[in-house]
């Protein structure tokens, strides 16, 4: 895939409908199901704005508007909610620190929010000392999301000293199956969403020496389907948001090329509306925010030209995490 | 904001139908603001009991998660009102040196059952204590609220010894049955939900607690049919949809604590096992029911007190049934998936517990030299189903890779197989061509 203007019709990603698909996600107001996804609204902010840094317009999304309204999802103790008037949970704080280091504004978080060192309370208290490993909130449900989540964001914060990183790595590892991948606690199921955050949260600690390479690649090459697409488990269907969670992890342990990139590729791009924009979970099916991101984000890991490199550890630009992490030792 | 499986149409709407819309926005968010402003009142208020205490604000909380089960927000809520009045126990039973075991401050940061304090990022947050303060003897509420039982097992203590011993017993009969009564009917608040929407994980996440309350705040015997009917409750969600993710995951779950003391109960591997057994039988290619399978294997085995011949003959016939298996769908990832698991037990062993630790080496080199032998006859039914290749190469590697005495021999008539399996793989599963180059390196080296 070398050179955009020589691809066929079928092969091209239809940028511009893609962008003006996700500016247009917040005039829905006049929608019922605009406000049955309120609980969404932050991570939804970070799904859109990934996707337009990733497709080269990162001023898509009016920057001061932006901060403003993740600020106004902080609550007193430093987590973020969904929205305003949204508990504070894991899910949405790590999007919050995700969308604050894409635009460049921990300062304004510093000035005009509760403050990084909150933030960091906030995910640190929620780490169970005991296992190692994370709930989500104060009512103490404890998935692997979460744990990589607390990665993903204390380390963009330059906090990750807050938590017990050797009990969360064991924790990691007690996760592990038979097959060389995880599952969302220990002797549960492989999942590849599992793989990816087990993989990621080990990236970050410097830890991947317990990954059984081979065997996860096998696992995870054998995702792939017949029309191209990946699917997350044996005997599933496959689905544009496993591009993510399959792909990115293949990209960690270095065996992207265990799969066959091309037939992927058209995969995803036949999930694209190409007048409407947006990408959906399959060929015909219904667009939506999170699957146009997984989609773009698998396109650019297969090297897709056009489009700006992401980092398959964090789901960010690898410009931002250059910017963010680049000046630490 | 994420959907699956729904297909792409042309939305337009008559005008009519905006306006239906606009109605729903109007009533849906009309239910959000009384929450809100009801939350909010009784914090600002002077009112000791809180703002949860609020029969009104339960009752919307009810309305408002009908529309819509993924407002994490008010499942937060409707857990504070159980907290802040409507459970009458107080968490760690009645029994006040019993400690609630798993909710102590050292195991975690966190408290057992949130803060239930309003939310809202601008306003002034109450003092938890003065919250609690007062509400004992209020309408009959004979516990504080439950987020403190860590540190209001004193205070507890001496109320318990200005009471009567009779009256509280007699109180602690009722209160039990009170608040059996309103866990369960929680629990079955959910079910028409989690039937409609039965990949949201709010709607577990709020059964979950619902059910560790239920241990803190009742008798053992009590919790423990509670626990019982959520197995048979998952059994009901897998027969519907057998690789339902969640509900394998929250089974294991919901096994564990019925096996934990907390519920005075004993290990149920042998029954579990006996589960994946049967849905098994009802679909070959369940991985989810084979996983949780291949995961009590080892704990049934110790607790059958099983002997080396016993292990052995455990192994083969688990061995046998993943063939019987292949021979009937050879395609099927499952079968062979269980079929690596089984091997991976007599290929990699040192450093980890297996099914039949006992074997040496030449046993088993000879049982993977039969399955290699097995796997080939179903060449001749089967000459191109890309597995049956990729399984004849994985274990002639790893029994390469074995050690013991004849070795040597072993892969040199080998090796011309393994460059036909491979070349057969290569044609079969040419997406996969990436991953065959570098099995085919594998090979030059050995
Ligand atoms: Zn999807």
């Amino acid at each position: 895939m070398a050179n955009l203007s020589k691809l066929p019709d079928e092969l091209q990603l239809a940028t511009a409908a893609h962008v003006k698909y996700i500016q247009s996600l917040d005039t829905r107001k006049d929608e019922y199901e605009y406000w049955l996804t309120e609980h969404l609204r932050l991570n939804g902010l970070y799904w859109g704005l990934t996707a337009l840094h990733l497709l080269g317009q990162p001023d898509a999304l009016p920057r001061a508007e932006t901060i403003d309204f993740v600020l106004s999802c902080q609550h007193d103790n430093g987590g973020f909610g969904a929205a305003p008037g949204h508990d504070a949970h894991m899910l949405y704080t790590v999007s919050a620190v995700q969308i604050l280091a894409m635009i460049d504004a921990f300062d304004d978080l510093e000035k005009r929010g509760k403050g990084k060192a909150a933030v960091g309370k906030f995910i640190a208290d929620l780490q169970n000392r005991k296992t190692g490993t994370f709930a989500g909130d104060e009512w103490g449900e404890e998935d692997t999301r979460f744990l990589y989540g607390a990665f993903n964001a204390l380390s963009l914060l330059d906090m990750v000293d807050l938590v017990d990183v050797d009990k969360a790595v064991d924790y990691i590892i007690s996760c592990a199956n038979f097959d060389g991948g995880y599952g969302l606690s220990p002797g549960s199921e492989t999942h590849s969403g599992q793989i990816f955050t087990c993989l990621a949260a080990l990236s970050i600690a410097g830890r991947m020496e317990s990954v059984e390479v081979d065997k996860l690649g096998k696992w995870l090459s054998e995702r792939q389907v017949a029309g191209g697409g990946l699917n997350g488990r044996p005997e599933k269907d496959e689905d544009v948001c496993y591009s993510w969670w399959v792909l990115s992890s293949l990209e960690m342990i270095g065996r992207t090329h265990w799969i066959d990139r091309d037939a992927l590729i058209a995969f995803i791009l036949r999930c694209q509306d190409p007048e409407l924009g947006g990408i959906a979970d399959r060929p015909g099916n219904m667009v939506d925010v999170w699957h146009t991101l997984f989609g773009i984000t698998g396109l650019t890991l297969l090297g897709y030209p056009g489009l700006e490199p992401v980092n398959p550890v964090y789901c960010l630009p690898k410009s931002t995490t250059d910017r963010v992490l680049g000046s630490r030792t | 904001m994420a959907s699956h499986g729904i297909a792409r149409t042309i939305r337009t709407r008559t005008d009519e139908q905006r306006e239906q819309d606009l109605d729903k926005i109007a009533k849906y968010r009309d239910l959000e603001t009384q929450i809100r402003m009801r939350v909010k009142q009784g914090s600002n208020s002077d009112n000791d009991n809180g703002s949860y205490a609020d029969p009104v604000l339960f009752q919307l909380t009810t309305k408002l998660l009908r529309l819509n089960p993924e407002y994490y927000t008010i499942w937060n809520v409707r857990r504070c009102c159980l907290t802040s009045g409507l459970l009458c126990r107080r968490s760690g039973g009645s029994s006040l040196s019993k400690a609630s075991p798993s909710t102590s401050r050292s195991d975690t940061m966190r408290p057992s059952s949130g803060d239930c304090l309003p939310s809202s990022s601008d306003s002034t947050r109450p003092d938890r204590k003065s919250l609690r303060a007062g509400r004992d003897g209020k309408s009959g509420i004979s516990a504080d609220d439950g987020t403190g039982s860590h540190d209001t097992n004193t205070g507890r203590t001496q109320e318990a010894e200005a009471t009567g011993a009779d009256t509280q017993e007699e109180d602690d009969t009722e209160a039990i049955g009170k608040d059996t009564g309103l866990l369960q009917s929680e629990l079955a608040f959910t079910i028409p939900l989690l039937l409609e929407f039965p990949k949201c994980y709010w709607i577990w996440n709020y059964r979950s607690w619902l059910l560790s309350e239920a241990i803190s705040r009742l008798p053992s015997t009590i919790a423990r049919q509670i626990w019982e009917a959520e197995l048979a409750l998952t059994a009901k969600m897998l027969a519907k949809d057998r690789r339902n993710f969640h509900a394998w995951s929250y089974r294991r779950h919901v096994v564990a604590t019925l096996e934990s003391p907390a519920l005075n109960g004993s290990s149920m591997a042998e029954t579990e096992f006996a589960y994946t057994t049967k849905m098994i039988g009802a679909d070959l290619s369940n991985f989810s029911a084979w996983h949780h399978r291949s995961r009590l294997i080892l704990r049934v085995l110790d607790e059958k007190d099983a002997d080396d011949q016993a292990r052995k003959a455990f192994l083969e016939e688990e061995l046998a049934l993943a063939r019987e298996g292949l021979n009937v769908g050879p395609e099927d990832q499952s079968l062979w998936y269980y079929h690596q698991f089984l091997m991976s037990h007599l290929t990699e062993y040192s450093g980890r517990v297996t099914i039949a630790p006992a074997l040496t080496v030449e046993e088993r080199r000879a049982y993977v030299m039969k399955e290699i032998e097995e796997i080939k006859d179903l060449l001749e039914d089967y000459d191109d189903v890309k597995w049956i290749y990729q399984g004849l190469l994985d274990y002639t590697l790893a029994l390469g890779s074995l050690g013991g005495e004849g070795k040597g021999n072993e892969a040199e008539g080998f090796k011309d197989d393994m460059q036909e399996w491979l070349a057969k793989l290569r044609k079969l599963d040419p997406m996969r061509n990436g991953r065959w180059d570098d099995v085919e390196k594998t090979l030059e080296g050995w």
